[in-house]
């Protein structure tokens, strides 16, 4: 069909502009390369989801809360964990507003010996989180950089985890002297490998992606690549490694308390009160459940917060 | 109160005068009338509607259009391509027609007529049920996100057979047997019981293809189902499509990128270009009379067309992204022939034939004058093309050579050669493609070379006369990272997503300190981004903020920073837009005269090597198979493979590619138990792989 004759059977008048209109217009270069920038920003895109669950906020406040008041309880009360008290009146005394998680049989403030023994066992979490995600990450880049080095750290891990960890802390925990330091050693000699054969998993990927292959070729040092190529992509995933293996160390410490090989039995940590209360718990349940109940709490919060982490920061779910 | 606002902005929206409302009524009437007039002309009745849909996403507290109002019909027994690069909505839209948006996406407005039921009224995921699968079934383009990987083929398509029709486990295994033979795998019964994992990707294709044809559904639409494949394949699965559309009667709806899939399958052509339909017409009106200056920058920017030496017309800038505010014509700003109301005013409707539309206002008659103008200078511009001499080979140096290079890599305790004995000669100058599938091993020649591979590899390169593999000093390997660079095929992969464009393109200078002071390094950084066509205002950004033609710029920019003198180029072209390559090809010619770069160009499509290479390799699991002056390859291929690949390669032309001949290559035709094949020089510069009953045979043809 011949277009001009076409064109003209329904073309209606609202179609007619200005004649000026259908003149060429100028090529403006800079701006044909204008796609629109998105909004997007890895990290602001990672908190925005986080924060936008309000139990995740009440959490982390929480948290924080709690990790703060067990550093600063010394500086509001003056009542000292550790006074036995040979008053029969003081001990065993039900919660009240004077005893807010009442006493224990030598008469000491729980309420106090908890805050104490948050901070404890707050400080031995985060030395092994930090050494259990430190080593187990410097290892893991080790191990996914090096394929030789893979046949015998896969023997290694098989032996470690094979063996079940309590057998294996309680062996430790029992041949050296019970101290923080034992217990250090007991957790943190294990804890590496699984965190590392994580990294090595994700390294790996990372390693043969092209912009890494592009890095190869322009020869940049192996310290550039780990600073620039290699840990901005895995900082996620050590904060999360990091917040869900606090509550992993401080469930380990209660339950070497609780079998007796873990801290010293004057020493203030949750697993000893725990492990204190559960003497009496037949008659004073109170001095188990509290303690327990905060450990609970912090426990929780912070496999919570760690998981809620890891979905936030996946970029598949910042919607 | 919030509500109140919104409400009142609202009505204030619907309140048009009389004539206002009384205009816009009549140029809906007019443009329906535009859509529906094509109806006489098609095989069948109309079976989908689409009218003015309007998709939007919600996306980090901002809403974003993705569909602007798009019309379309879908008629019986007909294959209609919607062609569009990444971004334009094409997918989007499909998606509409079975309800399966994402999560953060919803239909805003608009009908879609199916079965005398408007489905963008759809709420409950019971009605969709009634017409996913059932009536309009989908094909996506990665076989592996529809297959359940840990359950047998012949199960997935049994379960289906057995649901939809009620039919017992027997009767649906006998129909599936059927049905997988239908599509074009051998041995059914055997392959019944194989897991997805044991299909190769174009197999797994076409149990995918069975899997939705297996309700007999009305519609199929098939979303790039053959851009993850390799020509040969893509072809056999196409062929497979349309002789199933033929036997079913089905309506297939075909959405791609590619202009030969479209050449090939399409009936009726829409052209889609940031979330509207822009163009809609017959394969053969939009591939020879094309209105749209979209669909004609597109047809005209392919390398089958362009002239050798000289530039290939390509479409300036960045297609759109959802976050760009679009006003008037959404392709004016990257239309260097653009109208001034082009800037103003979203075109309506214009009709060309009665079958066939676009939406510009070059249609409009008070735009004759101009469009004549323009159909003058584009006549101009073709005749005056001359194409350049080909490369002189006479007294060129080689600047590479590979002799019996052999890559080798370990897989779950078997080892397996990726490279087999492969030796060629690079001269200075010229840019010699490595062409071959998917896993013939044609990357890792390329990163053999580049040293990414080194433990593993035997023979021997040596660049510039000096040998480079194995073992070298500290101060050789910092002379070839100065000399010899790559380009990489994933724009997406290829950059640090956590660091600045500034940091990408520097990270050369850096390694080797370059630069003489920190001003000497920005001025750097800002020449070779204007060289490749980016302002210095991108350096502070992050690769994420760029579209894929401009990352790849980017890639360039970081290898070129380097001033090597050989540039490996792996697949830089594969993973971009139709409407970048062209960009992205002239940049890399444009760089080679400029800078007397040499390229190794891998590739998979050979229809942009002709236009670029001096020197075309075949290669074909892990063997040479062939290696010429490229248009010496295109007139006397010699190897069976190279025959098949040519016969596969698309063409943007529906004369051409419906006639065309499939050929197939088996390896099994080869008989080398007793006479071992050798790699040999059968006339200057051509080379080719055959024993001795097969080179006397290729003589023979030669001579012909």
């Amino acid at each position: 069909m011949n277009r001009s004759e076409h064109k003209l059977c329904s073309f209606p008048k609202s179609l007619v502009r200005n004649q000026d209109l259908f003149a060429p217009a100028p090529f403006n270069a800079a701006e044909s390369e204008k796609t629109g920038a998105s909004n997007y920003s890895y990290w602001k895109s990672t908190l925005r989801t986080f924060f936008k669950s309000k139990a995740v906020v009440a959490l982390v406040v929480l948290v924080c809360g709690i990790i703060l008041m067990s550093f600063l309880y010394p500086v509001f009360s003056s009542v000292d964990p550790t006074k036995v008290s040979t008053d029969r009146q003081d001990w065993n005394l039900r919660p009240s507003l004077t005893h807010l998680f009442g006493t224990d049989g030598l008469g000491r403030d729980i309420f106090a010996r908890a805050w104490y023994g948050c901070r404890n066992s707050f400080l031995l979490a985060f030395c092994i989180a930090l050494s259990d995600v430190g080593i187990g990450m410097i290892m893991g880049a080790l191990w996914g950089y090096n394929k030789k080095l893979d046949p015998i750290m896969i023997e290694i891990y098989n032996i470690m985890t094979n063996v079940p960890s309590t057998v294996y802390l309680v062996l430790l925990a029992y041949i050296m002297n019970t101290s923080y330091l034992t217990l250090f050693i007991s957790m943190a000699s294990r804890g590496w490998i699984v965190e590392a054969r994580f990294f090595r998993n994700r390294i790996l990927s990372i390693r043969d992606s092209e912009y890494n292959i592009a890095s190869q070729c322009l020869g940049t040092p192996m310290r550039r690549i780990a600073t620039r190529n290699i840990i901005p992509h895995i900082i996620n995933l050590i904060i999360m490694e990091a917040a869900l293996c606090i509550p992993y160390s401080i469930g380990s410490e209660v339950f070497l308390g609780f079998v007796g090989v873990g801290m010293p039995v004057d020493a203030i940590t949750l697993g000893n009160m725990v492990n204190h209360g559960r003497g009496s718990f037949t008659l004073h349940p109170y001095q188990m459940l509290l303690p327990a109940a905060v450990l609970c709490i912090i426990t929780v919060a912070f496999y919570v917060i760690g998981n809620k982490f890891a979905d936030a920061s996946d970029p598949r779910n910042h919607v | 109160m919030k509500k109140n606002l919104k409400q009142a902005e609202a009505a204030s929206q619907q309140v048009l005068s009389p004539e206002e409302a009384a205009e816009k009524e009549a140029l809906r009437a007019y443009e329906s009338e535009i859509l529906t007039q094509s109806a006489p002309h098609h095989a069948g009745p109309c079976l989908l509607s689409a009218r003015d849909v309007t998709v939007k996403f919600n996306l980090r507290g901002k809403e974003l259009t993705a569909i602007r109002g798009a019309s379309l019909d879908v008629y019986e027994g007909e294959t209609l391509a919607i062609v569009g690069e990444s971004g334009s909505g094409k997918s989007v839209f499909t998606k509409t027609f079975v309800g399966m948006l994402d999560k953060n996406g919803r239909i805003d407005g608009g009908q879609l007529n199916f079965h005398g039921e408007d489905m963008a009224k759809y709420t409950k995921e019971a009605e969709w049920l009634k017409v996913r699968g059932k009536k309009i079934a989908m094909v996506f383009q990665d076989p592996m996100t529809s297959l359940n990987p840990v359950r047998t083929i012949g199960e997935q398509i049994a379960e289906v057979i057995m649901w939809h029709f009620g039919k017992t486990h027997d009767e649906a295994k006998a129909e599936t047997i059927e049905l997988l033979r239908k599509v074009g795998i051998h041995d059914p019964e055997a392959r019944y019981k194989q897991y997805p994992g044991e299909f190769s990707g174009g197999m797994r294709q076409r149990v995918v293809i069975a899997v939705a044809i297996a309700c007999r559904p009305e519609i199929l639409i098939c979303d790039e189902p053959t851009t993850a494949l390799d020509v040969t394949v893509q072809a056999q699965v196409l062929d497979l499509i349309k002789s199933l559309q033929k036997e079913y009667k089905m309506s297939v709806v075909f959405i791609t990128h590619d202009l030969g899939v479209v050449a090939n399958v399409a009936d009726w052509v829409a052209v889609m270009y940031a979330g509207k339909i822009v163009e809609y017409g017959t394969v053969h009106e939009i591939f020879k009379a094309a209105e749209h200056p979209y669909t004609k920058a597109l047809l005209r920017s392919l390398p089958q067309l362009g002239t050798k030496g000289h530039d290939l017309y390509s479409i300036q800038g960045t297609p759109p992204s959802l976050f760009k505010e679009i006003k008037g014509d959404a392709f004016a700003p990257r239309n260097a022939d653009a109208m001034k109301i082009d800037f103003e005013e979203e075109p309506p409707i214009f009709p060309v034939t009665d079958t066939h539309w676009a939406r510009t206002w070059l249609l409009s008659p008070q735009a004759e004058v101009y469009r004549a103008e323009l159909i003058k200078r584009e006549a101009e511009r073709m005749d005056n093309a001359v194409p350049e001499a080909p490369f002189n080979y006479n007294g060129a140096e080689p600047l590479l050579q590979v002799r019996d290079l052999s890559v080798q890599f370990k897989l779950s305790g078997k080892t397996f050669k990726a490279v087999d004995n492969v030796s060629f000669d690079i001269y200075k100058g010229e840019t010699l493609s490595l062409v071959g599938e998917s896993g013939s091993g044609k990357t890792t020649i390329g990163r053999a070379i580049m040293r990414i591979y080194t433990n593993n590899v035997s023979g021997k390169v040596t660049f510039k006369g000096d040998r480079i593999t194995g073992k070298l000093s500290r101060h050789e390997k910092k002379k070839l990272h100065m000399e010899m660079q790559m380009i990489f095929q994933d724009p997406m992969a290829s950059l640090n997503e956590r660091a600045k464009v500034d940091y990408i393109i520097s990270e050369g200078l850096y390694n080797y300190h370059l630069f003489e002071n920190e001003e000497d390094r920005v001025a750097k950084v800002e020449r070779i981004l204007e060289e490749v066509g980016l302002t210095s205002e991108f350096v502070s950004r992050f690769p994420h903020e760029f579209s894929g033609g401009q990352r790849q710029r980017i890639g360039i920019a970081r290898s070129l920073i380097m001033n090597p003198d050989f540039l490996v180029a792996d697949e830089p072209i594969s993973a971009l837009d139709v409407s970048i390559r062209a960009q992205v090809i002239n940049l890399l010619n444009k760089m080679k005269k400029e800078r007397s770069l040499t390229y190794l160009f891998i590739a998979h499509d050979l229809s942009a090597v002709r236009f670029i290479s001096d020197h075309i390799a075949v290669i074909h699991k892990g063997h040479l198979v062939e290696l010429a002056p490229c248009e010496e390859l295109f007139a006397h291929p010699l190897h069976p493979y190279t025959k098949a690949l040519l016969s596969a390669v698309p063409h943007p032309d529906p004369d051409v590619e419906r006639n065309k001949k499939l050929l197939h290559y088996d390896p099994a035709m080869h008989d080398y138990s007793t006479d071992k094949p050798v790699w040999v020089e059968i006339t200057p510069g051509h080379f080719v792989y055959g024993n001795d009953a097969e080179i006397r045979a290729y003589r023979r043809e030669l001579e012909l």
